[in-house]
């Protein structure tokens, strides 16, 4: 399958002031040219097939977005290359933004005061969509959403959701071949994010555009990744399909027992290290054992596992 | 270019700015204000100096000019810093960066809108009222068309000066000291506030060649025939005066912007 975006050995690095405290160190700041550098990104390499939807993950200050913006072109690598449709992104952002969608969670692209179909026709002619085009994707929506309450409506008054959700549609709209989510589901309610999660894995497969996400939600991973990529620190650490990342780790499962006295014993097992029946024997030899649970390690533990453990090394 | 996305933007900036009616109202009663001011500042500037005409500017000739600068600054004025310096303390610029636009003719295009509302309902109705009192101190005929064409170049040198603006935001945090310093620039130095023909000699040689001057002064003084302006002679050297600074002006603001975009995405904004 061909690739829709290629990054090869990308590094960031940002030039911060270095600050310095109280009053006399900020007027200290205003000659200041004490610089120090920061690595947002290291060196790091990836390959993104055209129809995959990637799930994008790291703690906060990761360097998500920056990777993101460099993808799209608004930040240029200090090091390393990156192709998206065989475009360089921050040499060509204009060409490169007619290919791509773009969600940031709590900003919108849409026209603050006018209804959303307004917003809609807009970007139809920004985009400069055929008109057959645009009217098959308006249909396509209302198969995939009830867009009855929204289109008519001036952005400003919709709820979150409602907004969220036009957002998406919008960054749709010209059929792109890349769409970028950077935490689409930031603040909202469990049957809106449902929704929103139905929508991208409609469009994905109807359109089969790729799709970047970004979320602390993983909820949206199990729902809409097969694979994940996490990052920290700037370094990229784990990049496979979701079902490997529980055995990646260890493969962590819980055992729950409860022992003669009512009180239950629990223990998280890393299979590849201890077995779990020798455990339970050494148990029952203590007490008799009134009851068993095993419990499989849910994703989010796993990533929790994960940020922890990076974070403490 | 395709002029189907101008025209799509331009149609949302009208449709955009019909929605703040009340604003557009609140306006124009402020400007209401202003001009009672105005009127009873430039009567005792009058009174006390004994002559009918000061400058070679009668008392009519002077409360015309302006009333039709306020006018003319209604519907001129530009939000471009405010707008910007916002949108990057936010981080929406992000979103604008990435239409498939140029981002400075995205930007103007996106005032358009407004301008075309705001000349419809600000400037024309003061305009007519200005023509009717006054029983034809303005002349009809050639002459507004020469003002249409010194309006729009007016308009592109006043857009280029808020976007050399802006651009600086891109470097500042703070955008309200650098905006204000811009405003109170514009508005003395463009004959906004004083006619141009009240500045000193000295002051006027040098204001008379500044960008500021082609943004109100030289419209105005297209439309009112002054300064020798009923005459191609006169009108020639006002409308090159426009075209030099809205050419040079949009020369170095684009080279201005793309540097700065291309050191804010190396660096980081």
């Amino acid at each position: 399958m061909e690739n829709a975006i290629v990054m090869k050995n990308v590094c960031k690095d940002f030039k911060v002031l270095n600050r310095h405290e109280g009053l006399k160190g900020s007027i200290r700041d205003l000659f200041s040219r004490d610089y120090k550098t920061i690595s947002a990104v290291k060196d790091v390499s990836l390959e993104i097939k055209k129809g995959e939807v990637i799930g994008y993950l790291g703690p906060n200050g990761a360097g998500k977005s920056t990777t993101i913006k460099m993808m799209t072109g608004v930040l240029e690598p200090t090091s390393g290359e990156i192709i998206v449709n065989g475009l360089v992104p921050y040499k060509e952002r204009t060409k490169n933004s007619e290919n791509i969608g773009v969600v940031f969670g709590q900003r919108s692209q849409l026209w603050w005061s006018l209804p959303l179909i307004e917003s809609f026709k807009l970007l139809r002619d920004i985009y400069m969509v055929p008109k057959k085009e645009y009217e098959d994707m308006l249909e396509l929506y209302s198969s995939l959403v009830d867009l009855e309450p929204i289109l008519h409506k001036p952005v400003r008054q919709m709820s979150l959701g409602q907004r969220t959700l036009s957002d998406i549609l919008a960054a749709f709209l010209h059929n792109p071949d890349i769409v970028f989510l950077d935490e689409p589901t930031i603040g909202l309610d469990v049957s809106m994010k449902a929704k929103i999660r139905s929508l991208i894995l409609g469009l994905n497969s109807q359109k089969n555009t790729t799709v970047i996400l970004t979320t602390h939600d993983m909820g949206d991973v199990d729902a809409l990744c097969r694979r994940i990529v996490i990052i920290d620190k700037g370094t990229k650490i784990y990049d496979n399909d979701i079902e490997h990342l529980k055995s990646y780790f260890g493969s962590y499962r819980t055992l729950h027992l409860r022992m003669a006295d009512d009180t239950w014993y629990d223990e998280v097992i890393d299979e590849s290290k201890q077995d779990i029946m020798e455990i339970i024997m050494t148990k029952q030899k203590e007490q008799k054992i009134k009851d068993i649970k095993l419990e499989e390690i849910s994703t989010e533990e796993v990533i929790k596992k994960i940020y922890e453990g990076s974070a403490a090394s | 270019m395709n002029p189907k996305r101008l025209i799509a933007l331009t149609r949302a900036g009208i449709m955009e700015s019909l929605q703040f009616r009340l604003g557009t109202a609140v306006t124009l009663f402020a400007n209401l204000i202003y001009l009672v001011l105005v009127y009873y500042l430039w009567k005792a500037i009058y009174d006390s100096a004994g002559t009918d005409t000061v400058n070679g500017m009668t008392f009519t000739d002077t409360m015309i000019y302006l009333i039709l600068a306020t006018a003319l600054f209604n519907f001129l004025e530009m939000f471009v810093v405010w707008d910007m310096s916002r949108s990057i303390q936010s981080g929406k610029i992000v979103l604008d960066l990435l239409k498939p636009m140029n981002f400075r003719r995205y930007t103007f295009w996106s005032y358009s809108g407004s301008h075309v509302v705001l000349f419809a309902l600000s400037f024309l109705p003061t305009f007519i009222v200005v023509m009717i009192v006054t029983h034809g101190a303005i002349h009809m005929g050639i002459n507004l068309i020469w003002f249409i064409i010194a309006t729009v170049l007016a308009l592109i040198v006043n857009f280029n000066i808020e976007m050399i603006v802006a651009t600086l935001c891109l470097y500042t945090e703070s955008t309200w000291g650098i905006n204000i310093v811009k405003e109170t620039i514009v508005l003395l130095l463009s004959g906004a506030s004083i006619p141009i023909a009240f500045f000193p000699e000295r002051a006027r040689d040098i204001v008379e060649y500044l960008p500021f001057r082609a943004i109100y002064d030289v419209p105005l003084t297209v439309l009112l025939q002054k300064g020798g302006s009923d005459e191609l002679s006169g009108l020639l050297p006002l409308l090159g005066l426009q075209a030099v600074w809205a050419i040079s002006l949009f020369a170095i603001g684009t080279a201005f912007w793309n540097y700065s975009v291309r050191k804010i995405t190396v660096n980081g904004g």
